[in-house]
């Protein structure tokens, strides 16, 4: 994959604030007398100031990628650097970063102002200046007197809120939130993805944010990375990654996407398996099987037989199932293969005009072909 | 969403290029056992010196010879102290030994079991108080505990006097076997019910509920649910009542008589009265290997059995 | 209909935070739950009523232990007048202040580095560990007469050095059983412990010494003074290993009192049992008072089950 590796260099004549190089990072499987690779030879740079997301499902490698730059865990191979400097094995404490813990780490057996006062008291901090930048850090996440409490009489947001507190008051280079938001309910959620998006903005430090939850990295992140069993397998904006996903994995694992297995009938155009023929931005040789993503909130429908126009292309096929999700409505289709079920399921927003469809109805799906992408595996 | 053909594996990643420098894990792993161990140093040198060491030094013994005068020479060495092992008077000494530590670990459970039960039943606040109240004879003195035994079981004690005076005549309860185990009993069945009741604390009630709910009779329920999930308290409470029982002192010399001598006793009996410290190792060596084969045993089949 | 009793107390114990909901269902109802209940109070009849009439028999103004004949507080005046028993707690107290000092120092130094660390010998070190656990006391003291008449000897031989049996055997002998038990019990709270507490310390730049300062220590102390208070128990306990390494003058209290009673029942041995069982009661209600808003931390950490 290195030579085609998703390698977004930092802005030209500024240091990245976080790179690893080549990193792996093996554990012991001591039952079975055997080793885990973690994460395989990484290669990743994060810009100076941007908040950067690293997204894959659980046990895809992302916070053991997240613990090697905090220094909870040392590379098997490779090196981290921070803001240019290699971290080697320097212990937590003398790297100029912090973290927000999943389950937060709140140590219970101090005050919420202890606690965020921790790591000045750590570094000998003046006695005022640490009483005055404590109160700004719990002003900062709106804490203002809950200054006494113990983390344990603290709602989850709030314990969230303190977390935050306590790493960003000794101002980082750059900060490592490890699922931060996801130990909260839904609406919470969500109002902390703004909070943090804003806080990051008005304070300009570097967050690398682990998460599982593609909305959130895509909501968030001015870049995200997406990892798949320890690599890397595509690094963008969020828009990018979305759009044009690299590989099956990447279109399934950020939103739905319908994934068909096509025949190249030259460069710019494939044979859908019902017969169709489609154009595409970028082929491969005739012949050949090609993977289509196309995103279901790109698709139209519209009744059988309706004239396609030139710049569109379209297939016919049979509504199979209807989904209701209130503010969209999901129509899965039956392509007309004559073998296999292929079901295509195009999203349409619930609005004032849009047709409603029954099951078993003939309709046309219709797209730009710009709409579908290739992708590589 | 249905994604057609399965994608092709992931294309294997063995480029061209040379491999990683390896990073600083070693060398962190490396400086992180270093501090481990040196923390571990001082407790460890402590139970080299007063345990390992010690322990050969018995070894050592047991195969030294008793001189005529009592003392042990360390010359001529031989196994005489382990064959005496086999003599009828020892074989019965630890026969009885077995017998008794293994009638208390039952008692201890048979008496403990329903008695944790009935703890975790009882109401939060007072469950609490109860605890304490169990607890509070496990961090009593245990020589104290015992001689309340003698003084109760005691031929001008409370319980003969009562049984005497209702007519039942001279009962000697005193230096019986029924006093060793009934002492043996009473002092170590807080290490039964302590364990039970921790295990059977942590039993999710929503399993029972389960079982319940799938048609169990609440006999059938326990059974089948809880009395499986308790076994780990049920494997530590018998080792902890077992161990001591086995190798009790305190408690065959109080209550006991020169009919229910024990182990213990006897090994004692060697150093202090009889001066033979080769056989007194010999016999020390042997108990260790027993209760050292006993432990693992038990705890094996215990783990095979879940 | 006698299914649904406590009711109250479920309704009560869901709305606090954290309590677990009890489900009187599933529970043995009617005549179990009697049986039961009836074995629970015999329990503790049997575990107390022993203590108790001890504890009456120790105002019983009369030499004969079995009859009743008025209460006094005689023989405990009496006990005044016995200095042997002053010695021997003095004695005691002594080994058993110093011997549980350096088992849960070196007790707690043994949990965490076995716990939290990764280092060759660990596991041969764990297995040290364990032998106390299921070595006899008398094993365990053949084991210490053994080594010290060796090292004595070998003083004497080599350095010239006339050291004898005597508070230091005595109180090294209590090391040697109480390292393993202080160590169990804190590691048994070490492995409770969550260990990204001490990542966060070290990430807000705690040194190793400090985060076991300001983390490590304030989270794992009911767990020390569990093990302290186990020591110190066992210490105050011990007649066997005791009455093998003693020297002359040296008894403690426990092996001069297993002295008397072997010869027999009196009530001057029955006031000072008395006072032996108050004394080793007060230390756990001092305990659980100490840390009673936290449950009683040490006395609940220290008793088998919680390990």
């Amino acid at each position: 994959m290195h030579r085609g590796a998703p390698r977004l260099s930092a802005t030209a004549g500024t240091v990245p604030a976080v790179s690893l190089r080549r990193v792996t990072k093996r554990f012991p499987e001591t039952r079975l007398d055997d080793e885990v690779v973690a994460v395989d030879e990484l290669d990743l740079d994060v810009t100076d100031g941007e908040f950067f997301a690293l997204l894959g499902p659980s046990g895809c490698g992302k916070t053991t990628t997240l613990r090697m730059v905090a220094g909870f865990e040392f590379p098997t191979e490779g090196s981290v650097h921070i803001h240019g400097t290699e971290m080697g094995r320097r212990p937590p404490d003398r790297r100029p970063v912090n973290t927000v813990f999943q389950s937060y780490a709140l140590f219970p057996h101090m005050t919420v102002a202890e606690n965020v006062a921790f790591g000045l008291r750590m570094r000998d901090v003046a006695r005022d200046e640490a009483r005055r930048r404590v109160a700004e850090a719990i002003e900062l996440v709106q804490l203002r007197g809950r200054d006494g409490a113990m983390p344990g009489d603290l709602s989850g947001g709030q314990q969230q809120r303190v977390a935050l507190a306590r790493a960003l008051v000794n101002r980082p280079k750059v900060l490592l939130l490890d699922e931060p938001l996801g130990a909260l309910d839904l609406r919470l959620r969500e109002a902390m993805q703004v909070e943090l998006k804003q806080l990051q903005a008005l304070l300009g430090i570097t967050f690398v944010h682990v998460t599982h939850d593609q909305e959130e990295a895509l909501a968030m992140s001015d870049r995200l990375a997406v990892m798949d069993a320890g690599r890397l397998v595509q690094v963008g904006t969020p828009a990018e990654v979305y759009e044009r996903p690299r590989t099956r994995f990447v279109a399934e694992f950020l939103g739905d996407a319908n994934l068909l297995t096509a025949e190249a009938v030259d460069a710019e155009r494939v044979r859908l398996p019902d017969g169709t023929v489609v154009r595409i931005a970028s082929g491969r040789s005739a012949g050949a099987a090609v993977h289509l993503s196309l995103r279901p909130e790109q698709l139209d429908l519209v009744a059988a037989g309706t004239p396609v126009e030139p710049h569109l292309d379209a297939v016919e096929g049979t509504v199979a199932r209807i989904g209701y999700f209130g503010s969209a409505i999901e129509y899965d289709v039956a392509l007309d293969t004559g073998g296999p079920e292929v079901l295509v399921t195009a999203r349409l927003g619930n609005a004032r005009g849009v047709v409603a469809r029954t099951v078993g109805e003939r309709v046309r799906m219709r797209w730009t072909p710009d709409s579908v992408t290739v992708l590589e595996d | 969403m249905v994604g057609v053909a399965p994608a092709p594996a992931p294309a294997r990643r063995r480029g061209p290029r040379p491999p990683a420098p390896p990073g600083p894990e070693r060398e962190a792993a490396r400086a992180a056992a270093r501090r481990g161990a040196l923390i571990g140093l001082p407790p460890l040198v402590t139970m080299v010196l007063l345990f390992a060491v010690p322990l050969g030094i018995v070894a050592v013994y047991s195969v030294a010879t008793r001189g005529r005068t009592g003392r042990t020479e360390l010359a001529d060495w031989n196994l005489d102290a382990y064959a005496r092992l086999l003599e009828p008077l020892v074989l019965e000494i630890a026969g009885r030994s077995l017998g008794y530590a293994a009638l208390t670990t039952l008692l201890c459970l048979a008496i403990g079991y329903p008695f944790a039960y009935w703890l975790t039943t009882r109401r939060p606040g007072v469950r609490a108080v109860l605890l304490v109240l169990v607890m509070l004879p496990f961090w009593s003195n245990f020589l104290v505990r015992t001689y309340a035994w003698r003084v109760l079981l005691g031929s001008d004690g409370p319980i003969v006097t009562a049984l005497a005076a209702v007519g039942l005549g001279e009962v000697r309860l005193l230096f019986t076997p029924f006093a060793v185990v009934l002492g043996l009993v009473y002092g170590y069945l807080p290490f039964m019910v302590l364990p039970l009741y921790s295990s059977l604390e942590r039993l999710d009630l929503r399993l029972v509920e389960a079982a319940r709910d799938l048609g169990a009779t609440g006999w059938e329920a326990f059974r089948r649910v809880t009395w499986p999930l308790s076994r780990p308290g049920v494997v530590a409470g018998s080792v902890l009542v077992f161990i001591p029982s086995f190798g009790a002192y305190v408690t065959p010399e109080l209550l006991g008589g020169s009919r229910t001598t024990l182990v213990g006793s006897f090994v004692v009996r060697q150093f202090l009265s009889a001066r033979d410290w080769p056989f007194g190792s010999a016999l020390s060596m042997a108990i260790l290997v027993v209760m050292l084969a006993a432990t693992v045993a038990y705890f094996r089949a215990q783990e095979r059995r879940s | 209909m006698s299914t649904v009793t406590g009711t109250g107390s479920t309704a009560r114990g869901a709305g606090r935070r954290g309590a677990r909901r009890e489900p009187e269902a599933v529970r043995p109802q009617g005549r179990a739950a009697r049986l039961l209940t009836g074995h629970g109070w015999l329990t503790f009849a049997f575990l107390y009523l022993p203590i108790l009439v001890l504890v009456a028999l120790s105002f019983n103004d009369n030499r004969f232990v079995g009859v009743w004949g008025g209460a006094t507080l005689r023989w405990y005046r009496e006990l005044g007048s016995e200095p042997a028993i002053f010695d021997a707690l003095r004695n005691s107290l002594v080994v058993a202040l110093v011997s549980t000092v350096l088992a849960t120092a070196l007790g707690t130094a043994a949990a965490i580095s076995l716990d939290r660390f990764r280092w060759r010998g660990r596991r041969a070190f764990d297995g040290l560990l364990f032998l106390p656990v299921i070595v006899p006391d008398v094993t365990l003291a053949v084991m210490l007469l053994l080594l010290f008449v060796q090292v004595l000897d070998l003083l004497a031989a080599v350095l010239g050095v006339r050291a004898t049996f005597g508070l230091g055997t005595i109180t090294l002998s209590h090391v040697a059983f109480n390292v393993a038990f202080v160590a169990v019990v804190v590691r048994a709270r070490l492995a409770r412990l969550d260990p990204r507490l001490e990542e966060a310390a070290a990430d807000l730049y705690a040194g190793p010494w400090r985060t076991f300062r300001h983390v490590t220590l304030p989270l794992i102390a009911p767990g020390v003074a569990g093990g302290a208070l186990l020591a110190l128990t066992l210490s105050l306990d011990d007649v066997v290993v005791t009455s093998f390494v003693a020297g002359p003058g040296s008894t403690t209290l426990p092996v001069y009192v297993f002295g008397l009673i072997r010869r027999g029942v009196t009530p001057l041995i029955n006031a000072v049992s008395v006072l032996m069982l108050a004394g080793s009661m007060l230390l756990v209600v001092v305990s659980l008072a100490l840390q009673g808003r936290r449950g009683g931390g040490a006395v609940r950490a220290a008793v088998p089950g919680r390990t």
